[in-house]
């Protein structure tokens, strides 16, 4: 995949290795996110998609390191290298360009400040606002975020709040330095359902509205269809699928793929099968030969455990597929 | 108990235990290992310094250093123990029973520690000794009288916690009687609390010896306590200047090595190894922190140990507050 | 055709302060009034948001909490009236049970799968030679070898074990009826339907009632036979599942089914089709529960509908004064996804 200019994200050939023996925990991942886009990440847990996120936010725990490739933020003159940043980028970077999200919004916010004090501390300080106009602007963030009587929510406590509420004020924090993308990293894997709706709705809104770029980190393939325009399917800490949402949903190349929609919630209320997927994921940083998915996979033949399986692509259709028989397999379709 | 096994292998913990080790020969067999008679008066070789004859010197009385301060290791130590004893009597239980049963006796319990909380102690302990003479038990219990707070409210503090948990409401819902829950789901529960409580409880009982008989209280002279000898070495700082240093350290060194043993029984509980392996959430501020949250199984997978799990969400210790 | 039902909750109310006025919840989530049937060796799914009640009922029926008002009568006895000694024998006898929501809290750290499957028979009185063959008897039943598990403890097993030991806890008393508190919502998805097809497998092996509470109706759809839809303390809606869930009687159904993120796109409503942006703050506590959100409150709505059949489908109950009727007044703007 080569870059393309106005992309907000470039990562090229990630390698994340895990512990003192450096097992691979994710291989050689590479994907774009262009301006104004939103793509889904979509794995179980084990796939690596977590590390690949915290790998973009420079937030790796110690003992889990890049080993190998790259990743760019902006293009042209403001692009930057985040995989040799170091401190002082990262404190240019990391809420002002880059914005992110996660699952459990209370932990993220100090419980003795007002939501409104952190969100306008942050203009305050990022922006040299005086008290007033970071108030004001405060509140206009809060509104923009769908918050209902956004001055009496300046005023309030994390702990007053609920979960719903408490993710919109991270998104508020989230975006309130206009940066160029938002990582959600199971920003709504917590929330009530119809909570669920709203938030995402207002991601899309913010999309369009700001301009901004979306990287959705999921393990629900539902969300996903919902929001994202382009998704990358990661299976034991490779990518096995990419490409628009919705060719991919109608017609996966992936077995894997294909078993993660048999199994995810399709809306389709009145069937009564209940299908499983085989076995489980491998260990993170586990070796095996060839295709990882191959020992779970109902369609694999010797060559996919003979050697490691490249990705085919089809680069008119902008999909790719890491399976040495997408071509040859006939696809079962989308959700019956 | 595998505890101390556990602990054993910390280094710091290991020292500390050979330490005490060595303090409880002493208490045990203090006087007679001492090299010379504790009591027995020398005037012809008044206030020397380390020889050969006496390892740590003479007092101003010509008694000899290092057998008074073997031999008063009994007396301060079992002091303090005694100390520790009535303070646990009185507030583990009633700890306890204060977190389970009705208002009122809850209301009366708080109100009598915090009673004792606020009563200061040295003028307690004189007026103890005041009343009931002065001797080494009455002094004691009035100690132990005062710590008891220590335990009672630690104890009450674990137990409501642990009422609290969602195993307890599972077999409150098997109909479990609360004597059931308390002997199989609490009591293990809150004793490595009450074993780091006492260790440093002891340590605390030993340092107020010491200032009890410093003060002239509790035990009359000429029995050697580490606290007495701390006094009378006072008063003959200019010719002796370093002999404090000899009971000071030894005072020094067993309250030390409690503390560090309670320090070591403190992070073996469940509750320290949880924290530390499963690297709970902490806060995160968005803009820049090294750290991480809410890590996933791959994360938590990266140090801990053996980890033959079946695939989960790895956030599920972050898993909605459920329906009230 | 009608079998006796197993569970029949008449007019429940459970309140968590004392009620201020007649209507008011007091605080936290509560009951109103709810009427519902288990019938014998059926899935029920009690779905709703956090706050819904949903928890509620099944810890009012366990025995958790203590109703304010209605029946819970199971096999003859109103659950909701025993206290002390009775309480406690209805306990001990293990015939009704909950699988609490996260087992790694539900689970003594400190005591090995084999005694935590086998307290509820030891509370009970049971000796120790039929415990163990009853204890691995229930781990067998949901698919864990009782000789290598018994002896381990829930920080060395992962999520899906925990939560089957969880299961096996409560089945360890043979009840006729189980309540399982999310079991899936902190599983992956492939994890999630091993789970649903053994609570499936029970109910046919074992002859038990099953109701699973959810948040979610992906953890309902396959598995469950009938569903009841609950906000804000109040049953909204109740049918087959299929049904109820294809095309929804109560708005609120309606809410929940199009918020649900799913991968087929056609012919889906949208959950501004159905609710206001906003809520509305002038309805007061008599109205119906759902109006505030409601694009179809009108002026009956000031009264708390009763739960009715909904016309042409015996089987289904809906407490809406529109009920089906407000897709006449449905906004047809564009179906799409908001992509």
């Amino acid at each position: 995949m080569s870059p393309q200019p106005e992309q907000t994200l470039w990562v090229e050939r990630l390698d994340v290795t895990v512990g003192a023996h450096r097992r691979a925990a994710v291989r050689d991942v590479s994907f774009t996110v262009g301006r104004g886009e939103a793509v889904g990440l979509v794995g179980e847990s084990g796939s690596g998609k977590t590390l690949t996120c915290r790998s973009v936010l420079g937030l790796l725990p110690p003992g889990v390191e890049i080993a190998g490739g790259r990743v760019r933020l902006g293009s042209g003159a403001d692009e930057v290298d985040l995989t040799t940043a170091r401190r002082r980028t990262w404190d240019k970077v990391r809420g002002v360009r880059l914005g992110a999200v996660f699952q459990d919004p209370a932990s993220y916010l100090n419980p003795s400040l007002t939501v409104g004090h952190q969100l306008a501390e942050v203009l305050r300080t990022q922006r040299g606002l005086a008290r007033g106009p970071a108030h004001a602007r405060s509140v206009e963030l809060f509104t923009e975020v769908g918050l209902r009587d956004p001055d009496r929510v300046f005023h309030q406590y994390p702990h007053e709040l609920s979960g719903g509420m408490l993710q919109r004020v991270l998104i508020a924090l989230a975006v309130s330095l206009e940066p160029e993308l938002l990582i959600a990293d199971e920003a709504t894997t917590a929330l009530d359902v119809v909570v669920q709706a709203e938030i995402l709705q207002l991601l899309s809104r913010l999309r369009r509205t700001h301009d901004l770029s979306l990287l959705l980190v999921t393990h629900d393939l539902a969300v996903v269809a919902d929001t994202c325009d382009r998704v990358l399917v990661m299976y034991g800490g490779e990518i096995v699928e990419s490409g628009p949402t919705e060719q991919v949903l109608r017609d996966p190349r992936h077995p894997y793929t294909r078993a993660l929609l048999a199994v995810a919630s399709i809306g389709d209320w009145s069937r009564r099968t209940l299908e499983v997927i085989p076995g489980s994921p491998p260990e993170a940083g586990e070796e095996l030969p060839g295709c990882r998915f191959a020992p779970r996979c109902r369609d694999a033949v010797a060559d996919c455990t003979a050697e490691p399986v490249w990705l085919t692509t089809w680069p008119d259709e902008n999909r790719s597929a890491r399976c040495l028989r997408a071509e040859d397999l006939e696809s079962v379709g989308g959700p019956s | 108990m595998s505890t101390l096994r556990r602990i054993w292998t910390v280094p710091s913990a290991r020292i500390s235990i050979i330490i005490l080790l060595g303090v409880a020969v002493l208490v045990v067999a203090g006087s007679a290992l001492a090299p010379h008679d504790p009591l027995e008066q020398d005037p012809t070789r008044m206030l020397q310094g380390p020889g050969s004859a006496h390892w740590l010197g003479t007092d101003y009385l010509g008694r000899d250093v290092l057998s008074r301060l073997m031999a008063g290791t009994r007396v301060s130590v079992a002091g303090a123990l005694e100390a520790v004893v009535v303070a646990a009597a009185l507030g583990i239980l009633p700890g306890l029973a204060s977190a389970w049963s009705g208002r009122t006796f809850e209301w009366a319990s708080l109100r009598v520690t915090d009673t004792l909380m606020v009563l200061p102690f040295t003028v307690f302990a004189i007026a103890v000794v005041g009343t009931l003479g002065n001797g080494l038990h009455q002094s004691m219990v009035a100690v132990g009288i005062l710590m008891s707070p220590l335990f009672f409210r630690v104890t009450r503090a674990v137990t409501l916690g642990l009422r609290q948990t969602q195993y307890v409401e599972a077999a409150e819902l098997m109909g479990a009687s609360q004597w059931w829950v308390l002997r199989k789901h609490i009591w293990a529960k809150v004793l490595p609390t009450i074993a780091v409580t006492t260790a440093q409880a002891i340590g605390s009982a030993l340092l107020l010896m010491a200032s009890l008989t410093f003060l002239g209280l509790g035990v009359t002279p000429p029995a050697p306590t580490w606290g007495g000898m701390l006094a009378s070495d006072l008063g003959y700082l200019t010719q002796q200047p370093w002999a404090p240093l000899f009971p000071g350290l030894l005072i020094m060194l067993t309250v030390g090595s409690l503390n560090l043993i309670a320090d070591a029984i403190r992070d073996q509980t469940p509750d320290g190894v949880r924290r530390g392996w499963l690297g709970r959430q902490g806060t995160l501020a968005v803009a820049a922190s090294s750290g991480l949250t809410g890590g996933g199984a791959a994360l938590a997978a990266a140090p801990a140990p053996q980890d033959d799990v079946e695939p989960e969400l790895s956030e599920e210790e972050d898993a909605r507050v459920p329906a009230a | 055709m009608t079998t006796a039902p197993l569970l029949s909750v008449t007019d429940l109310t459970v309140t968590y302060a004392p009620p201020r006025r007649s209507g008011s919840l007091g605080t936290g989530a509560a009951l109103a009034h709810v009427d519902l049937d288990v019938l014998p060796g059926e899935i029920l799914g009690v779905v709703g948001e956090t706050g819904s009640g949903k928890t509620t009922l099944a810890r009012a029926t366990v025995g958790l909490v203590r109703p304010a008002g209605g029946r819970i009568d199971f096999e003859g006895a109103d659950l909701g009236a025993l206290k002390g000694r009775e309480l406690r024998t209805f306990l001990r006898s293990g015939q009704v049970q909950l699988a609490f929501q996260d087992p790694l809290r539900a689970l003594d750290p400190d005591l090995t799968v084999g005694e935590l499957v086998g307290e509820p028979l030891a509370v009970a009185g049971v000796p120790r030679a039929e415990r163990n063959q009853r204890v691995s008897e229930s781990l067998g039943l949901v698919g864990l070898d009782a000789d290598s598990f018994r002896d381990r403890y829930p920080r060395q097993l992962s999520g899906g074990q925990r939560q089957r030991v969880s299961l096996a806890r409560a089945i360890v008393t043979r009840p006729r009826l189980l309540f399982c508190d999310e079991p899936v919502s902190a599983l992956d998805v492939s994890n999630r339907n091993l789970v649903l097809r053994l609570l499936d497998r029970l109910r046919h092996d074992l002859g038990l009632a099953v109701v699973i509470i959810a948040h979610d109706l992906s953890s309902l759809a396959g598995v469950a036979d009938r569903v009841a839809v609950f906000y804000r303390g109040r049953l909204v809606e109740q049918g087959p599942i299929g049904e109820v869930l294809q095309k929804p009687s109560h708005p609120y159904t309606a809410l929940l089914t199009a918020s649900a993120p799913s991968v087929q796109q056609e012919n889906r409503l949208r959950p501004d089709q159905v609710r206001t942006p906003q809520a509305d703050a002038s309805w007061d506590a008599t109205a119906c529960v759902f109006a505030s959100l409601c694009r179809f409150a009108h002026e009956a709505c000031t009264q708390q509908p009763a739960l009715r059949p909904v016309p042409d489908q015996p089987y289904r109950t809906a407490a809406c004064h529109v009920a089906d009727e407000w897709r006449r007044d449905l906004n047809p703007t564009h179906q799409k996804g908001t992509r």
